[in-house]
């Protein structure tokens, strides 16, 4: 036997590490029977997606498909922002009122914070089941959908963003004799702005993603395509849909890292002066 | 014979600036070299070519022999250890390990993916760290030390590797002078009692005369002064600090020389 | 004295141009084409409150006789959650080091990395579990290897940031000692972000449990499709219970990962 020990006290790996490599392992097993994991199927089963995949790349795609997709494509773009706009301006007099530093009662700000966090707790695609069974099929209740969840995030990250502005600046305003609002719209917000962009920026690029699937509950957008062109493997269509989605979710999440740059890098002027 | 030799070895960045032009040298086992020179010079260039953390330009640099190259490196920097100004310690990882991170190039790949050691190494290691003075925290994470008991640490990781060499680029310059001699008096005598070449850069030239056996100069990329500290007059130091029409940095240099 | 001061006012700079309300009606008109183009009235909305609150009372008697089921699909979501982290920490472990611009070997390794991350993360979890499920066949497997592919997206494009935030010099000195390519990784990589590591894991752990809630709506297993099911059928009583199931669960899981969180530092 090698003389090989751990680079600990006693040579033996160090607890930390294996008490929850240990605890990860034993809940697996423990679930494993729930997740139904069998590999067996997992391998056999493995052939068969590369097959479906496969499939996908052996068809021509159907190039009379892509006006209407386009359209969908256009559609699912059009719910992620307007959900996001909407959600943006609900959120900011929230994040007001969900700071410590700047609402009015603390119990108010703990109400806010916590129905921030119901909003955020479902996804969007629950949220949507549940408005379309209230207003009908159509990109309306996806929009809802959406916009209820980002102002969940939102509202909370705003908040978050207010509490760690430097209070200097704040008093400063204030010992000028600015009023309650002239000191929030002044001194708080434009200090947050680069974090209020940045919350921005990700939200925008989460909810193209949701966007891209409400379709599968008559939510709107592209996802109802989807799921019938995967329901009836018409993979002429699937492999439209697939690049369009990536290309599409690719080209907003580089727009918006490109954005969050230049706001972090201060290339935004800071308004509000 | 020499451990560590050059010639004509030049470097040029992708910039276009010319770090170093046409350095020949021939570095002796157990001798103290400070190599001396203004920011800019190419001082820690040269250093950094010498384990081939840079790639020459032109010309080439031989390690006890072996010409440095893209597929022997690894096994050459073995036997290279190297000090560092902000020592680049992993702060979260215990003394030991840090110390036993000198060891790795002599260990199978597999072993090191699941941090096991070889109690060979341990040894190693402890004797390492018993000689810096620091055996006592070995435990200790590397980021609760201070500045001069991590510098330490990072000599203690170079001699674990057994090296034939140590490369120290401006090891004291983040450190206040009490602990600063404390470095460079081990090194010394590491330098004596092992044989091993020492080549340090510094920018204090009053440390140099204390711990240097022998003193090279640099300025602009060229060898402008080689020889033992003795030599080193003011006149001579003015030249390894002298500028031409560079206004904005000759604050700079001042500095350097009112230290001289 | 006063007024010479006045007189001899220095002219201020050109006052540089405002974008802001040019962007902003911009933006104001973009919102007005986009509500137009999806045909989407608010004031029906406005109209229709009181069927709107009338719908939404219709939630208010949860029904919880079915309760140790709902409990169970429950379990079974966040099984499929954990095992879909655990894939996603596995698959970005093993990637992640060669989509950090500073380590990975070289730029064409860097650059196909990169953008098989990109992909998986564009790939929407419902997505894959569509596929998956039809090639794979009914069941929550395909569901936790969909979270597990898409969220791995994510934590492998995480995770390359923080190796590539690592100080430079620490890199610097494990190659001074002769260390490998994974030697790098393991001695100078991982500890140094471990924290942040454990901090994205939980955060994806949360997020999987969450998401893990709708799988079922395409048959990848979860509380999902019972949810989908009573709300075809217009069982509202039960549709509030599994409501508020999943909620209690996810705002306590949700609470408890904040704690660990807030713990780490």
């Amino acid at each position: 036997m090698l003389n090989l020990r751990w680079p600990t006290p006693d040579g033996r790996p160090p607890k930390a590490l294996w008490v929850t490599a240990l605890g990860v392992l034993l809940l697996l097993l423990v679930s494993a029977p729930l997740v139904e994991f069998n590999l067996w199927t997992l391998v056999t089963k493995a052939d068969d997606t590369v097959l479906f995949v496969g499939r996908m790349f052996h068809q021509q795609p159907e190039w009379e498909y892509i006006p209407q997709f386009a359209l969908k494509m256009l559609e699912t773009l059009e719910i992620a922002l307007l959900a996001t706009v909407l959600a943006t301006l609900i959120s900011l007099p929230l994040g007001f009122l969900a700071a410590r530093n700047a609402t009015p009662y603390p119990w108010v700000g703990q109400i806010v914070r916590d129905v921030a966090a119901f909003l955020r707790a479902l996804p969007e695609l629950v949220w949507a089941l549940v408005f379309v069974s209230a207003i009908g099929l159509g990109p309306f209740p996806g929009v809802l959908a959406i916009t209820v969840v980002s102002v969940g995030f939102m509202a909370r990250f705003f908040a978050d963003a207010l509490e760690v502005i430097p209070a200097g600046p704040v008093e400063g305003v204030a010992a000028h004799g600015a009023g309650w609002l002239q000191v929030r719209s002044f001194a708080m917000f434009p200090q947050a702005l680069p974090d209020f962009i940045g919350t921005l920026l990700y939200v925008l690029d989460h909810n193209v993603r949701a966007a891209t699937v409400l379709g599968i509950v008559g939510a709107g957008g592209i996802g109802f395509d989807l799921v019938n062109a995967i329901r009836y493997f018409e993979f002429e269509r699937l492999i439209i849909i697939i690049l369009g989605i990536y290309l599409a979710v690719t080209l907003i999440d580089r727009f918006s890292s490109y954005v969050r740059g230049q706001v972090i890098h201060g290339g935004v002027q800071r308004h509000g002066n | 014979m020499a451990i560590i030799s050059t010639s004509h070895l030049s470097k040029r960045y992708a910039n276009g600036t010319a770090a170093l032009n046409g350095v020949s040298l021939a570095l002796e086992a157990g001798q103290f070299t400070v190599i001396l020179g203004p920011s800019g010079s190419g001082k820690s260039t040269l250093l950094r070519l010498f384990n081939g953390l840079e790639t020459p330009t032109e010309g080439s640099v031989s390690i006890n022999g072996t010409v440095l190259q893209r597929r022997n490196l690894r096994h050459v920097r073995r036997e290279v250890g190297m000090v560092f100004q902000h020592f680049n310690l992993v702060g979260r990882l215990n003394v030991m390990t840090n110390v036993l991170i000198g060891r790795l190039a002599y260990r199978s790949w597999l072993g090191s993916m699941l941090h096991l050691f070889r109690e060979e190494d341990f040894r190693i290691a402890h004797e390492a760290l018993a000689r810096v003075g620091l055996a006592e925290k070995a435990w200790v994470r590397a980021d609760q030390l201070s500045g001069g008991q991590q510098q330490r640490v990072g000599i203690a990781r170079a001699l674990a590797q057994r090296p034939r060499v140590i490369l120290a680029d401006e090891p004291v310059a983040s450190l206040d002078p009490v602990t600063s001699t404390e470095v460079l008096g081990l090194l010394k005598q590491i330098c004596r009692e092992d044989g091993i070449a020492v080549v340090a850069n510094l920018h204090q030239p009053d440390y140099t005369h204390q711990y240097a056996d022998r003193v090279i100069g640099l300025n602009s990329g060229r060898v402008i002064f080689d020889d033992a500290p003795g030599q080193l007059t003011d006149n001579r130091l003015q030249t390894i600090y002298h500028r031409d029409s560079q206004p904005q940095e000759t604050r700079h240099a001042e500095l350097a020389l009112a230290h001289a | 004295m006063a007024t010479e001061r006045l007189v001899n006012l220095p002219a201020l700079p050109p006052k540089p141009r405002n974008l802001i309300p040019l962007w902003a009606s911009l933006l104001l008109g973009l919102c007005w084409l986009v509500v137009w183009h999806l045909d989407i009235s608010f004031q029906t909305l406005l109209w229709g409150w009181q069927d709107i609150l009338e719908y939404f009372s219709r939630y208010t008697s949860p029904d919880f006789r079915d309760a140790p089921k709902y409990l169970w699909l429950m379990l079974e979501t966040m099984a499929m959650g954990l095992w879909g982290t655990v894939l996603a920490f596995i698959i970005a472990f093993l990637l992640a080091p060669y989509a950090a611009r500073n380590l990975s070997p070289n730029p064409w390794v860097y650059n196909l990395t990169r953008e098989l991350l990109n992909f998986m993360r564009a790939m929407p979890d419902i997505l894959l579990a569509l596929i998956l499920v039809s090639s794979m066949g009914l069941g929550p497997l395909p569901g936790a290897l969909a979270l597990g592919i898409h969220t791995a997206g994510f934590l492998g494009k995480f995770f390359a940031e923080s190796l590539e935030r690592v100080e430079h010099g620490r890199y610097e000195a494990l190659d001074a000692v002769g260390a490998g390519f994974s030697q790098k990784i393991l001695y100078a990589g991982w500890p140094s972000i471990l924290r942040e590591m454990t901090g994205y894991t939980l955060y994806i752990l949360d997020r999987n449990i969450r998401t893990g809630a709708v799988l079922g709506l395409v048959g990848a297993g979860g509380i999902g499709i019972a949810l989908y099911d009573t709300l075809r059928m217009f069982n509202y009583n039960q549709a509030a219970a599994l409501l508020i199931i999943m909620l209690g669960t996810i705002i306590v899981l949700d609470r408890l990962s904040g704690l660990i969180r807030s713990k780490l530092h």
